[in-house]
Order: C-alpha cells, then sequence, then structure tokens
C-alpha cells in the first residue's frame, strides 16, 4: 500500500468526528491548605474564630486560618494548589493566608512562634511568602526550615533552593539564601548569612523525618495509647 | 442532535471497521530475535524505561540502544541489562524531551555477528520513534494532593484530595468519580470549591488492609472522560503505620524463572533466580540485587549481575558490585563496571570514583601450532611458546580489562561546579594464555558547569584527552631498545637519555613502547571537547552547543561515542498557548576528518522541525516532524577517480504521531497511530537509494475491571537499492482477571503476511497464590510457514517479602 494511501484511510478519517468544547468557570470557596496528618495535640481556627478547634484530618484551612501545635505535636498542612508541604513542629503557630488569583493561589504564612518545615515545589507565577515578626521571605521552590525565636528572632536555613529575605525592622536588610546556608535576622533587623552550622543541618534532617513515638499506659479501664513526635532527642 | 450522535458513531465504527478490514494483521518490527519493545511511558524528564522481548537470549552477546533527541544527528548509545529473555534499561530523565526521542537497538551475536531492530538500519530503514509529551498538562491541571505515591498510611491517616484549582473551564468536578482498587467510592467524597476531599473518617469501615489503586476519573461538562488519573498506596494497621514510619521500611522479593527453549529443534533449558532486597531509614537506603543465571557461562561476559549500594542522603553514595557509573560523558556513561564506585558530595567539595572490571577474561582457543619459519601471516596468529619459538593460529580470547576513575569536582552543581577527571584502564595482559594486543588507556578530563537564575541559564563543558597504547604485550621499551633507535647511528635526532627520562615519568602512568599513541596530538588528534550554552526564556527552550572529538580520541569507558567530527547543534523548544502547542527547530552541522586521514571532509548536515499539539480537549495529542539529512564530501561522482570515494546522499522524513483517549459505549480506549515514510537519495555511484513507509495503530481497550484487550496493525514497506520488501503484521490479544482477581490469564496472536511471514502465539497465566507469591506459566510459540516452528516454556516463581 503507497504512503499516500495510508495516510488517506487512516488519518484523514480518524480526524473527523472529534470536536472540541468549552465551557464556563467553576465557581466556589476553595480552602487554602488542608490539615494532612496530625501527631497529638493539634488544633485549629478559623478566622475571626474564637476558640481553637482540634484538628482531623482532612480539615479545611480557610484564608486567616490558624493551627497551633502542642509539645511533642507535629501537623502536615498541604496547600491545595500542589505548590508544597509545610511540617508544623512542636509548640508553634501558623497563620495561613491565600488569596485566589485566577487558577493560581498567592500564599502567605505568619509565623509567631515555632519551628516550620517547608517543602515548596518551583512556583511559576504565584507567590509563596513567610512573614515572621522581624522578617519576610519569598519562596520559589525549596526545601528546609523557617524558626521563630522566644525573643522574635528569624531563622531560614536551606537545603536547597533559594529564598528572598527582607528584614521588617531596623534598617531592613535584605538577601537571599541559597541552599546549605542560613540566615538570621536578630531582632533588630540585622540580618547574618551563613554556612548552615551542624545544628541547622541537624533541625533540616529532623525535620524531614516523621519519626513519631508511641507509649501506651495499662490503666484499670484500659490501655491508653499516646501517639507523639519525636525531635529525635527523646 | 441525536441523529448527528448517531451518525458520528456510525461513522467512527465504520472507520475502525474499515480499519480492521484493510489491515488484517499487526504489531512488532521484522526481527528473529527481538519479539517487541515495550516502552514506559515516555513524559518530559521523567525516566523512561524501554525493555525488549526476546525470542531467545541464545546466541547474543550483548544488546545495546542507540538512541537521540530531537535535532541531534548522532545516536548515543547504552548496554541493556539481559534478564531472561527481556532487555532492559531506564534512560536518563534528562534525555527524555520533547517531541520525540528515536531509538534503534543493536544486537551483537557471539558469533561476531551484528544485527540491528529494526533490521537494516545501516540501510536506510528508519530508527523508531518515542513521542514524550510534555509533562503531562492534565497532570499539572489535575492535582492528586493525596496520598503520595507508594504512601503507607493507617486508616485514620488516609487522605484523598484532588485539587481542580488549576483545571480548565469544561471541567465538571462533581462528575469526578473516585475508585479504591474495584470499588466506586465516589458517594464518600466531600467537595469544597474546587477541591473533593476523602478522609478515612469518611472511610471507616469501608476499605480494608491492603494495596490499594486509587483511580480518579475526571468529566468535561457534556460527561466526556477528560482524565483519568491513578496512584497506589497501601492501608495498613495503626501499629504498622507507626512500626513503618519510626523503623527501618524493608522490601524485597525472589523470583526464579526455568524454561525451556525448544530453537530450530534444538531443545535447551535455562534456568535462572533474582533477588531484591531494599531497606530504608528516612535518608540511609540499602539496596541489594543479584540476577544468576545458568547462560553465565566461562566462554562469555558475564551474565550473571549482582550489586549491593548505599545511600546516605544527598551526600553518600556507595555501590558495590555491577554498576553503570556516570561521569562527564567523554569520560564514562553508560559502561557496566564490577568493582566498586562511589560518591562523597559535601557540596564545597565532591568526589566520585569508580574502579573494577569492564570486561572479563574469556580464554581463547587454539587451533594450530607452527614451528618458527614456517609461520603465515594473519592477525590471528601468537607467539604461544617464547623459548621454543612456537607460533599458533588460535581464536582469540578476551583479556581481563581492569578500570579506575577519579572525579574530584567543587561545587553544588546548583550554580557552580568544576571537576577534573582522571581514567586509567589497562589489559590484564596474564588473565588469558590465547590472546593478542592488550591495550591500555588514560584520559584526563575537565568540566565546567554555570548556571544562574534557577539553571534557566546553564553553560556547560567539558573537555579531555586521551593517551592509548594499542599493545603492551611486549611491556615497556627497554633501555637497550631505545639505544638501537635513538642512539650513535640514528638519524631521528632524538637524544636517548632524553627518550629514557621521558620514559621514566610517563611510565608511571600509561606502558611506554612504540605502540603509544597519539603521534600527532600537536594536531589536536586524541582531544575531546563540547560546550554548550542553554536558556530557558520566554516560553524558547534554547540551546546551542560545540563539539569537537579527534580521530584518535579513545576512552575505555565511553566506546560508543563517535570521533572525527567536529560542529555545532542549535536546538529551539518553543512553547505557546499555554502550553497546547510545542514547535521545535533544529539544525546540526558537523564535519569529519580533523586530522586529514580521509581522502575529502564530509559534511553532515541536519535540519529538523516538528509540531506537537496537546489540545487538551476531546480530540488527539498529535506530533508532527520533518527531518532532512545531507550528507556531501564535495568529491565529483561522475569522475573515475574520486567516484568511488564520493559521499553525496540526502535523505527526508516525515513523521506523525497521534494519541487518544477516549470512551466508546462506556468502554474506555487508549489508541495510538503513527505513520513513518523516509526517502534517501544516493547520487553517487553506489546508488544507495532507500525508500522506507511504516505505519502503525494501536488500541488498548479496558472493557471493564477484568478484562482489557489490545489491538494493533504495523505496515511496512521498504526498498533497498530496487529491492523491495512488504509485510503487514497484526496483534490482537486479551487480558482477563478471574478468581477474584487471583488469576490473570493473558493471550496474544501476532501473524505477519507478505514478504516477511510468521506467527508469534503467547499465552501467560499468573496466579497469586499468597498475597505475597506469585507463579508464572508462560508459552511462546513462534512459526515460519515453511521454515521451522520454535517454543519457548516458561515457569516463573515470584516471592515478595
Amino acid at each position: 500500500m503507497k504512503a499516500k494511501n495510508f495516510l488517506i484511510v487512516f488519518i484523514i478519517p480518524w480526524l473527523i468526528g472529534f470536536t472540541s468544547d468549552q465551557n464556563l468557570l467553576l465557581p466556589g470557596d476553595t480552602p487554602v491548605a488542608l490539615v494532612k496528618k496530625i501527631v497529638k495535640d493539634v488544633s485549629y481556627k478559623k478566622a475571626g474564630q474564637s476558640d481553637w478547634d482540634l484538628a482531623k484530618t482532612g480539615d479545611a484551612l480557610f484564608d486567616g486560618g490558624q493551627v497551633k501545635t502542642g509539645s511533642k505535636s507535629l501537623a502536615l498542612v498541604l496547600f491545595t494548589d500542589g505548590s508544597g508541604l509545610l511540617k508544623v513542629r512542636e509548640n508553634a503557630v501558623l497563620n495561613i493566608y491565600g488569596q485566589r488569583n485566577n487558577k493560581q493561589i498567592d500564599k502567605n504564612t505568619y509565623i509567631d512562634k515555632g519551628l516550620i518545615g517547608f517543602e515548596v515545589n518551583k512556583q511559576e507565577d504565584a507567590e509563596f511568602k513567610f512573614t515572621t515578626p522581624t522578617a519576610v521571605a519569598s519562596i520559589r521552590g525549596t526545601l528546609g526550615f523557617i524558626e521563630v525565636g522566644s525573643d522574635s528572632s528569624t531563622t531560614i536555613s536551606l537545603e536547597n533552593g533559594s529564598v528572598e529575605i527582607q528584614a521588617l525592622r531596623g534598617n531592613r536588610g535584605s538577601g537571599r539564601v541559597t541552599g546549605g546556608n542560613t540566615a538570621r535576622i536578630d531582632p533588630l533587623g540585622n540580618v547574618n548569612l551563613n554556612a548552615a552550622s551542624d545544628e541547622d543541618r541537624k533541625k533540616n534532617s529532623t525535620t524531614r523525618q516523621l519519626t513519631t513515638k508511641k507509649v501506651k499506659i495499662k490503666t484499670p479501664q484500659g490501655d491508653l495509647e499516646i501517639e507523639y513526635y519525636s525531635t529525635g532527642n527523646n | 442532535m441525536k441523529g448527528k450522535e448517531f451518525i458520528k458513531k456510525r461513522f467512527f465504527l465504520i472507520i475502525v471497521f474499515l480499519q480492521l478490514l484493510i489491515f488484517n494483521q499487526v504489531i512488532g518490527q521484522i526481527s528473529n530475535i527481538v519479539s517487541s519493545v515495550k516502552i514506559g511511558d515516555a513524559k518530559e524528564k521523567l525516566p523512561l524505561a524501554i525493555s525488549a522481548e526476546l525470542f531467545s537470549a541464545e546466541n547474543i552477546s550483548n544488546i545495546s540502544i542507540a538512541y537521540k533527541t530531537f535535532g541531534e544527528n548522532e545516536f548515543k548509545k547504552a548496554e541493556m541489562l539481559i534478564a531472561g529473555n527481556t532487555a532492559s534499561i531506564t534512560l536518563p530523565p534528562e534525555v527524555v524531551i520533547p517531541p520525540y526521542l528515536e531509538y534503534y537497538l543493536i544486537i551483537n551475536l557471539r558469533n561476531g555477528s551484528t544485527q540491528t531492530y529494526p533490521i537494516d538500519i545501516t540501510q536506510g530503514v528508519s530508527p523508531l520513534q518515542i513521542s514524550v509529551s510534555a509533562v503531562s498538562e492534565k497532570e499539572k491541571e489535575i492535582i492528586l494532593l493525596s496520598p503520595n505515591p507508594g504512601e503507607m498510611l493507617s486508616g485514620e491517616e488516609l487522605l484523598i484530595s484532588i485539587s481542580f484549582i488549576k483545571a480548565p473551564e469544561n471541567i465538571d468536578v462533581s462528575k469526578t468519580k473516585i475508585f479504591l482498587n474495584d470499588a466506586d467510592v465516589t458517594s464518600y467524597e466531600l467537595l469544597t470549591g474546587d477541591l473533593i476531599v476523602l478522609s478515612g473518617e469518611n472511610l471507616a469501615g469501608k476499605i480494608g488492609f491492603g494495596a490499594k489503586l486509587l483511580t480518579v476519573e475526571v468529566y468535561d461538562k457534556e460527561g466526556k472522560l477528560y482524565h483519568t488519573i491513578s496512584r497506589s498506596f497501601q492501608v495498613v494497621s495503626t501499629e504498622v503505620a507507626l512500626a513503618v514510619s519510626s523503623k527501618w521500611k524493608y522490601y524485597g522479593n525472589l523470583k526464579g524463572e526455568s524454561r525451556n527453549e525448544n530453537y530450530n529443534s534444538a531443545s535447551t533449558w535455562y534456568n535462572n533466580i533474582s533477588g531484591e532486597f531494599n531497606t530504608s531509614n528516612n535518608d540511609i537506603r540499602f539496596n541489594a540485587f543479584a540476577y544468576l543465571t545458568s547462560e553465565d557461562k566461562e566462554n562469555v561476559q558475564p551474565y550473571n549481575r549482582y550489586s549491593a549500594s548505599f545511600q546516605a542522603g544527598d551526600w553518600l553514595d556507595l555501590k558495590a558490585g555491577d554498576s553503570y557509573p556516570i561521569f562527564p560523558n567523554l569520560i564514562l556513561d553508560g559502561a557496566r563496571v564490577r568493582g566498586f564506585s562511589g560518591s562523597l558530595n559535601l557540596g564545597a567539595i565532591n568526589l566520585q570514583t569508580a574502579f573494577g572490571e569492564t570486561m572479563r577474561h574469556v580464554e581463547g582457543k587454539l587451533l594450530q601450532t607452527y614451528p618458527a619459519g614456517t609461520v603465515p601471516l594473519g592477525s590471528d596468529i601468537i607467539l604461544i611458546d617464547k623459548l621454543r619459538n612456537i607460533y599458533g593460529q588460535a581464536e582469540l580470547g578476551t583479556y581481563q580489562r581492569n578500570l579506575l576513575v577519579v572525579r574530584p569536582s567543587f561545587g553544588s552543581g546548583e550554580n557552580f561546579q568544576l571537576g577534573f577527571s582522571y581514567l586509567h584502564a589497562k589489559d590484564d595482559n596474564g588473565s588469558i594464555k590465547y590472546g593478542a594486543r592488550p591495550q591500555e588507556n588514560i584520559v584526563i578530563g575537565t568540566d565546567l558547569k554555570l548556571a544562574f537564575d534557577d539553571q534557566n541559564f546553564m553553560f556547560t563543558s567539558q573537555a579531555a584527552i586521551s593517551v592509548q597504547n594499542k599493545d603492551i604485550s611486549s611491556g615497556t621499551i627497554t633501555d637497550a631498545q631505545i639505544d638501537s633507535i635513538f642512539g650513535k647511528n640514528s638519524n631521528l635526532g632524538i637524544s636517548p637519555s632524553d627518550f629514557k627520562k621521558i620514559r621514566d615519568i610517563v611510565g608511571n602512568f600509561i606502558t611506554v613502547n612504540q605502540y603509544l599513541g597519539p603521534w600527532n596530538p600537536q594536531e589536536f588528534s586524541s582531544f575531546a571537547s563540547e560546550t554548550a550554552l542553554s536558556l530557558n526564556y520566554l516560553n524558547n527552550n534554547l540551546r546551542a552547543s560545540y563539539v569537537y572529538r579527534g580521530n584518535d580520541y579513545q576512552s575505555f569507558g565511553q566506546t560508543f561515542i563517535r570521533t572525527d567530527v567536529k560542529g555545532i547543534n542549535v536546538v529551539d523548544r518553543i512553547r505557546m498557548l499555554d502550553n497546547k502547542l510545542f514547535v521545535s527547530f533544529g539544525y546540526e552541522s558537523l564535519k569529519d576528518n580533523l586530522q586529514n586521514t580521509k581522502v575529502a571532509t564530509t559534511t553532515y548536515q541536519t535540519i529538523s522541525a516538528s509540531v506537537s499539539i496537546f489540545p487538551r480537549v476531546d480530540f488527539p495529542n498529535i506530533t508532527i516532524g520533518y527531518n532532512n539529512y545531507d550528507n556531501n564530501n564535495g568529491l565529483n561522482i561522475t569522475n573515475t577517480q574520486t567516484a568511488p570515494f564520493a559521499v553525496s546522499d540526502n535523505t527526508n522524513r516525515i513523521l506523525m504521531q497521534l494519541s487518544y483517549d477516549f470512551a466508546a459505549a462506556g468502554i474506555r480506549n487508549s489508541s495510538s497511530l503513527s505513520f513513518t515514510t523516509s526517502n534517501r537519495k544516493d547520487n553517487t555511484m553506489a546508488k544507495m537509494d532507500a525508500n522506507f513507509s511504516s505505519g502503525s495503530l494501536t488500541v488498548n481497550s479496558f472493557w471493564n475491571q477484568q478484562l482489557s484487550s489490545i489491538f494493533g496493525i504495523v505496515f511496512s514497506s521498504s526498498e533497498i537499492q530496487g529491492t523491495q520488501f512488504k509485510y503487514v503484521t497484526l496483534s490482537f490479544g486479551g487480558k482477563y482477571l478471574m478468581l477474584e482477581n487471583k488469576l490473570q490469564l493473558i493471550a496474544s496472536l501476532s501473524p505477519s503476511f507478505g514478504d516477511f511471514q510468521r506467527q508469534v502465539l503467547e499465552l501467560t497465566a499468573d496466579y497469586n497464590v499468597l498475597a505475597n507469591l506469585n507463579l508464572m506459566f508462560q508459552a511462546r510459540l513462534f512459526r515460519i510457514p515453511g521454515a521451522s516452528t520454535n517454543s519457548i516454556i516458561g515457569l516463573v516463581t515470584r516471592l515478595s517479602i
């Protein structure tokens, strides 16, 4: 059979009959994030709500929602646009903000205190920001952790990728942190960039781990099991 | 409206029927070695698994794949792993680039001859194409947020979540169907805006423990299937989930196979056993693999494979046994090394090394002896007794070849890396008795990578220089030999003492004698370099590169590399219309004869263009490509003196590939259609004109959870130097699951008609005896009318732990 005949018999008829169509945009109130996993004591509240509710897997977090972890606790928060995962470690408070911008969500998180590990996929046009009392960090795609100390100082350490940071106090210094490095923004707004210390690397490593432990307490009413998040030190 | 639909359906059925009627045959290229090639899901920047099913591994020495990306002239080659009757390889992500890959297989037989698949590649038959889809736009649009692939979690932790935030406007989220294994769990979903959520709480008591296959079917507003996503994960008890999250995870399997091959009236039994064990704890991973087969014999290169590897995060990687280490491609890439390889990546300073055996010694065979004075000339005549001066004719064996590579580098490679490589490979002269011309090789190289702006701007460069000794059997040149050559009576103008000094210095690295080369290093004959600049801006992915490889460049770690070539290559891949349209252009101009070792310089010029359409609506994905290859060395084709050496040919090639997933009468179908035609015009007196056309159609139909079928047609027509060869192959088969999906039955029949006649019948029964134990019976029958009927019957046992 000639090639031309093959074309006529196969391809042209194959293309006929297929049609395309266009329809309308979906409406809806889509959460910014979801609780993917909880260990021990995790609570959340919606914007404007005064009381904390116990969180459970699958809880939706909308703009202005907050997640709080207790001692030895852990929460995994998954962004609904597929942009990444946050690991909220013990005794931390995470505020989540998100604005729908066509087919993407501009995300901002405010961290009052505690340590948050992050795995953020490469952002195309959408924004992904971390804000703390002393700094703001814009993320494009990276793996690392951000920690807010009791004195409001901020530490950002990266395993890979890059983050643009700007201090919100003092002379509002700015800089770029890349993989293997750590930025420390002190309460006065001074920015110090250094190679990640052993402690930073350990924190990065333990943040990536999701190791939990369980204790079983025998009581007259039956066994009581408590699962808790292990940081490796206990 | 209904009438229109009816006419449309009728028309569709008529077309399918016509296609069935006209081509009453199918699939697989003509070959007496390879029955079919299975290609994994070819998606941009993802590893691509390719496996070739062999009629018989008997008589095969090794199989390599030759592949190239769009716009490239040169095929890269890599050895495939032969296990049982399957040769397989996984191509690295960086070469899996849209719009398509071209490939063919090189099969080296034990008798020293070579075949290609498809056959006659060197005669102008077109290689095969693999359409590479850009990272599926549909997968970017509809995101399966949770669970992660392979995730192991408890029922309480289970979270299934699908995001439609980036989905196109014609998608109806509410029509989405969700299946867990066979069960439809759509009714348990919670729909909130553009998000679907199913949590363990919703599914409590509805699903048991074990492996789960999550299937999500997404529909448009007209109810047509738009996309299907699948993901495997496991639901385990809380205790197991906790144990898994806190302790070592492990996985292993054992597989044993016994098969009988009845080939050309010779009946042979083969037995093999393979085992794999993986364990990991966060960043620490350990893997062990072994494949032992009765085909491994002392007179051939090894068929057995075994390896053990240890990984600690990204910073440490150690392997022992068989490995395929990857260094800069001018140094070592694609070769098997039996020994040790590893890398230490500290970021600022890194070290990579590999050492071991790349060829096993295979003893030759003495055929005849000759006393001094009666020795004939011949490349297979060797000195076998120095004292008595006796020579012999031998089937030459293969020396054991040992290799060492070291590459220190500086920088993590994210923005900067500078590396230095040293390779030393040497044949072990004492490893065999009957061999000739053991060799030795040294390569020194450097490589640089500079990347900015998230690697959107990337500059890479590498250079290497090689030294080779083509016969080290006589050892290092002696003082006496130097004195006799360069001594008092010599007019070579070289001081014997200077030569001895150079010998002593160079001799620390490589054997120095009269076979050491190159002799013309000042002409860069053993120099090779590659430089490339990649820019990824404004939806353009532009890559321009320059290559130079002298005619004497040789690395024993990279035996496939094409030498005696220099030139440029420019490829631009343009993404348009929100990634629905890809347009690619390529231009390459290469020249040979760099050291004036040929009669004339040939220019190899390639122009490529391709358009790929991913319409994201109910319409096929389409790729159309065009290539023009022009080879010319400028010699007069009419002059009788120059005509025999003239090169002047031009090849035009057009290819078209379509793929389309559709549902008809409630049945999901996945179809692909491809067509290639090429025409080579040879203007020289050899008149190696070649015309080649082939087309194929494959339809996979998923009738229900138990039954799926495949139908295919291949049509091929070639004419090489006036000799025509046409055939059609029809393939049809099915897969059926029964006994609660424990028994899987597969059957297929592939008859070929025309100038190539053959019938292939394959039957497989795979029974899941226990949750982790499978027994598989496989039978293959292939008959060549009027010639032979051969069979392979095998039993395979698989045990997972």
